[in-house]
């Protein structure tokens, strides 16, 4: 679905209507959780009665989405660039962190850090789960960024040696900002990805919004119209977050690939 | 080492050495003992057969490629792995590629302005004006804002010499800068080349380009499996050439 951007005046910029669109889209998210609340009371039992505690739900698992996914993307540079490290220890840890972390569960891996750290760490639910899932997503984005970088044409790197820049400045610079651009299909799948998978950390008690329905409907065992509550939410952010994420790859792709 | 200038009769020393020089990929052995001097000032144009090792040789120069024994020498510094030899030699010497290697996300302003900014520390204001200076000598000021995809290619490949003379090289590297151009374009680039080699730019040229050979080079190098086969003036190259193959070679190229 990428509705948004095909709404806006023929005759504006590439730019113009990517920057519309995630003007708009950001908006409307705001919006969205501003009025979500009151929209559900409008709604008959047991919405209603729950509307508060969906409300906060939904702004509790953006906020998770966030957060782990901005570790996810740090993390996610910091293993693309160490596995193609000239140095072996380097390249070993972040072979062993990509291998871990998606070779087993993220719900095993939300457990894990939630019980199985130290307890002098003091790790609140919340902050537990960001870990888990940044550190998770993080192991997805090092693969997609890594797949990018490699992408970029050899002969830019040829170009801005034979200019004089170093091989730190020729990546900080050249190769990086295309790999990144390269990698941003893939990126965004991993967040809308993330988005979903944030519900998992209802199994450490995070109040988020697939907890907010599962607690709503231990109590009314009406779980029809809680639990589709609870997936058109979800289907809003989702919707949301992809169109917000297609226009900035839309104002990133300079070729004008994507027309 | 050192010749007697042609025109001013002073003697200088070569800019660039090199010496038996000797490179393989894998099994096939792409330069061998290939042993010549570029001077300060001097237009060498580098022709030759697909594959004869030409744009290796011109590779090796500012060491994209690395050469397996032999000497090269710039400028008095000696080409190896010592990484503050390599970078102080790549600022020296400029190089345009056959397919561009533009920097697809920035603008034609932006590539030119990049490495002068970063390398030579140059102000970003100072880089703007200078670069805007040399975007109007290849002929492209108002295009200075447009990416690299907004331009034909031959638009594209002028932007390449702008940003490679934007570090002000003592020499110019160009490999094959036309064989990717669509006939129409191929003129605009060389025009701007022969400007270039007027101006007294030191360059070395990989072309299949024979017209621009005669009229612009100095020296014509031609290269043969991987052997430096004959180095000749333009005239004797082209007119009084007694190398059989060298005949059939120009047979099938200039009409």
């Amino acid at each position: 679905m990428n509705g948004l951007l095909a709404v806006w005046p023929r005759e504006w910029s590439r730019e113009r209507r990517s920057t519309a669109t995630i003007a708009v889209a950001s908006l409307a998210l705001l919006l969205f959780l501003w009025v979500l609340g009151r929209l559900l009371s409008l709604l008959p039992d047991p919405v209603h009665t729950w509307a508060g505690e969906f409300a906060k739900g939904t702004v509790v698992t953006l906020e998770l989405t966030i957060a782990s996914g901005l570790l996810g993307m740090v993390m996610g540079v910091l293993a693309a660039v160490a596995k193609m490290s000239r140095i072996w220890p380097v390249r070993l840890v972040a072979e062993f962190y990509i291998w871990v972390l998606r070779g087993t569960p993220l719900l095993v891996q939300i457990l894990f850090v939630y019980f199985a750290l130290p307890s002098r760490l003091s790790l609140t639910e919340f902050h537990s789960a960001v870990l888990a899932l940044g550190l998770n997503v993080g192991a997805y984005n090092a693969e997609a960024i890594r797949a990018g970088i490699q992408a970029v044409p050899k002969g830019q790197t040829e170009a801005a040696r034979s200019l004089g820049l170093k091989p730190l400045q020729t990546f900080r610079h050249v190769v990086f900002p295309q790999g990144m651009k390269i990698a941003l299909p893939p990126l965004v799948n991993n967040i809308v990805a993330l988005l979903k998978d944030s519900s998992l950390a209802y199994s450490i008690g995070v109040l988020e919004l697939a907890n907010a329905g599962n607690r709503a409907n231990a109590q009314t065992f009406l779980p029809i119209p809680l639990f589709t509550t609870t997936a058109a939410i979800y289907l809003v952010l989702t919707t949301v977050m992809t169109q917000i994420s297609g226009a900035i790859e839309h104002q990133l792709d300079v070729e004008g690939r994507a027309v | 080492m050192s010749r007697v200038h042609p025109v001013t009769g002073v003697r200088q020393e070569p800019f660039i050495l090199a010496e038996q020089v000797n490179k393989h990929f894998g099994k096939a052995h792409v330069l061998r003992d290939v042993s010549t001097r570029f001077y300060a000032g001097e237009v060498a144009v580098i022709v030759g057969a697909s594959g004869s090792g030409k744009s290796t040789f011109l590779r090796t120069l500012n060491r994209l490629e690395k050469h397996d024994s032999g000497r090269i020498v710039v400028d008095g510094i000696e080409l190896n792995d010592d990484v503050k030899h390599l970078d102080a030699i790549r600022r020296e010497v400029g190089m345009v590629f056959q397919q561009f290697n533009l920097f697809p996300h920035l603008t034609a302003l932006e590539n030119v302005t990049l490495a002068p900014r970063k390398v030579r520390k140059v102000a970003s204001a100072e880089a703007r004006r200078a670069a805007l200076e040399l975007l109007e000598r290849v002929g492209l000021s108002e295009h200075a804002h447009k990416h690299p995809h907004q331009l034909s290619g031959g638009q594209q490949q002028r932007v390449a010499i702008a940003r490679s003379l934007a570090m002000q090289p003592k020499m110019m590297l160009f490999d094959e800068p036309t064989s990717a151009l669509d006939p129409e374009m191929i003129k605009e680039v060389l025009d701007v080349m022969k400007d270039l080699a007027a101006s007294g730019m030191t360059m070395v040229v990989v072309t299949h380009e024979m017209s621009f050979a005669r009229e612009v080079g100095d020296r014509i190098l031609f290269f043969d499996e991987g052997r430096l086969e004959q180095e000749a003036s333009p005239e004797d190259f082209f007119d009084r050439q007694e190398n059989d193959r060298i005949r059939a070679f120009l047979g099938h190229i200039v009409h």
